[in-house]
């Protein structure tokens, strides 16, 4: 069952294209008034700063942070779980699996809030936290599908046609891409809702930074004066979660 | 082939009637699991840059105050030290003292776990017959209106952040038209408690739902629901007695993985909300460098982690006896 794509490419496109192009006009609104005054298009924060200014830098480190979490997770996972796929010793696949299972056993918020705030302030250690919550799902997944095709018969012909670990590694690899491929949508949305829910709750992030999730938390004060220093920014992350879960799945979907 | 020997061994294993055996078996192996989730948290809070003393000193940053409160408060010990004596107390039911305050954490836990369960327990109570309800209205016809409405839904809400969602649910229904309360500061009516679980429910919901839909959708053109049908079962029964059952049996399995969801929207919930529950404990904590009070909530919850995995899966166990 496939619906229309466009719906969720315009969702998607507007909070990438604040991203993009939004630091490069951000300049020309940077007034100051009161807080949560009436100047601008959307008024003022709760320090007075113009809220479309902040809006509009506001995006890199929501989503460069989701991105780059998503990426580091596929890097890690993917390699992990070829490992895991095709070793011929147990204990090797058992050591990359069962540390897994402990991070699986804590509660994700509860090692978002302990782990970021270790180097506070890097957006690199939100990415690597966020990483590490979504590993165990994408190699559990990623070695399910390696394991089925690494037990195949084209494997098994490769093998008695001599072929190196790297040939055969490459096969499976390009046997599990359309998995890998049809699972992006989740895990980018999965990042998202981590990396934006810790910039809420103010772990790894100053309350001054322009970024989405903090606006959020930082105008909640003022939702009765100036609701649209709130309201925008909670739309764009929403646009954007539900813009990538539709656009995967229609464009992805087909896949499965 | 480690799938099929995997599966073999699962059927192996327990034996017919086991199920009090197996449940005290997993009882044991959660026991270790909070154990292991305490311990990892006593030490990462420790771990955070700056400590209680640091916290406690404030605006008087004074090296040799800060030093007189860490020897008052025991923290220049050794952490295995200090580990070992928590977890000592911990057994016997005391689980320290709060390094800012001095309130026992166990008050503090008690201060915060009604809010947190009423919270939980809420959601979970609308929770399972909407997602059966939403899962069986899109499966009745494949492909059809409600199908198409419901699927699109649940895929585009997936893992939507909570506070985002929160917020613009509270500028249209409490400060536009003014029906439901902002937050929980001041009020004490049940209304306090509509938005919040709305929110709470919308990630596990669509995941749930889908799990739902897709179960029944195999289950109803499966051999034995045909042949129920052809038996001249009623439609009804066919549904509920022959396709649900083993229908839900994934969607009982994610409710496990739910847990997990919830701790983490509670304490969002709570903090959008206002809701002083144990979410809210933590994260003030947290910033406080209050290891005792940190590692006693994560105590807490853990337990409820292991409690709710252990129910989901007896539940499953009880559905499908095979294949667990």
């Amino acid at each position: 069952m496939r619906g229309r794509l466009l719906p969720g490419l315009v969702l998607l496109a507007v909070p990438l294209l604040v991203t993009v192009v939004g630091p490069l006009v951000a300049p020309a609104f940077s007034g100051r008034g009161v807080a949560f005054g009436s100047t601008g298009v959307f008024g003022g924060d709760f320090v007075g700063r113009d809220v479309l200014g902040q809006v509009l830098r506001g995006g890199a480190s929501v989503v460069g942070v989701a991105v780059l979490a998503t990426l580091v997770t596929y890097a890690v996972a993917v390699p992990l779980a070829l490992l895991a796929a095709t070793t011929a010793r147990r204990a090797v696949d058992e050591a990359v699996m069962r540390p897994l299972d402990v991070v699986v056993a804590m509660p994700s918020m509860l090692l978002v809030l302990l782990l970021v705030p270790i180097v506070p302030g890097s957006a690199l250690v939100v990415a690597a936290v966020v990483a590490l919550i979504n590993l165990p799902d994408v190699v559990r997944i990623v070695r399910a599908t390696a394991l089925a095709v690494a037990a195949g018969t084209t494997v098994e012909a490769l093998r008695m046609q001599g072929e190196g670990r790297v040939r055969v590694g490459a096969y499976v690899l390009r046997s599990v891409r359309r998995v890998v491929l049809t699972d992006v949508g989740t895990r980018f949305t999965g990042a998202l809702y981590l990396v934006a829910s810790a910039a809420f709750l103010g772990v790894g992030l100053s309350a001054d930074d322009p970024n989405w999730a903090v606006m959020v938390d930082a105008n909640r004060d003022g939702l009765f004066v100036n609701p649209a220093a709130t309201v925008v920014p909670a739309l764009l992350i929403i646009a954007l979660s539900v813009g990538a879960n539709l656009t995967s799945d229609r464009l992805l979907g087909g896949a499965r | 082939m480690t799938a099929v020997l995997a599966r073999s061994r699962r059927r192996v294993l327990p034996l017919p009637g086991s199920l009090g055996a197996y449940a005290v078996r997993r009882l044991g192996l959660g026991v270790a699991q909070i154990l292991v989730v305490a311990v990892v948290v006593f030490l990462l809070t420790d771990r955070l840059s700056g400590d209680a003393a640091v916290v406690i000193a404030g605006d008087d940053p004074d090296p040799a105050v800060i030093a007189a409160l860490r020897t008052e408060l025991g923290l220049d010990r050794p952490v295995w030290e200090r580990l070992g004596a928590w977890l000592g107390g911990a057994l016997t039911g005391d689980l320290g003292t709060s390094l800012i305050t001095g309130r026992a954490v166990t008050a503090v836990i008690a201060d915060g776990l009604p809010v947190t369960l009423l919270l939980a327990a809420l959601t979970l109570v609308v929770l399972v017959p909407l997602s059966l309800a939403l899962g069986m209205l899109a499966a009745r016809r494949e492909g059809g209106t409600a199908d198409r409405v419901v699927t699109a839904t649940t895929i585009g809400l997936y893992s939507l952040p909570e506070f985002a969602l929160g917020v613009v649910l509270v500028t249209v229904f409490a400060v536009q038209l003014g029906w439901l309360p902002p937050t929980g500061i001041g009020v004490a009516e049940p209304a306090v408690f509509v938005l919040p679980i709305v929110v709470l429910l919308a990630r596990p919901v669509c995941s749930l739902s889908r799990l739902v839909r897709a179960g029944l959708v195999d289950a109803l053109a499966a051999d034995h629901v045909a042949h129920a049908r052809r038996l001249g079962f009623s439609p009804r029964a066919v549904l509920w007695r022959h396709a649900l059952p083993g229908a839900v049996t994934p969607a009982v399995q994610q409710l496990a993985r739910t847990t997990d969801w919830l701790i983490g929207g509670v304490v969002v919930v709570e903090a959008v909300f206002v809701l002083p529950g144990l979410g809210t404990a933590l994260v003030d904590t947290i910033t406080a460098r209050d290891v005792p009070v940190v590692a006693g909530l994560a105590l807490v919850l853990a337990t409820g982690t292991v409690l709710l995995n252990l129910g989901a899966d007896l539940l499953a166990r009880v559905l499908t006896p095979v294949a667990s």
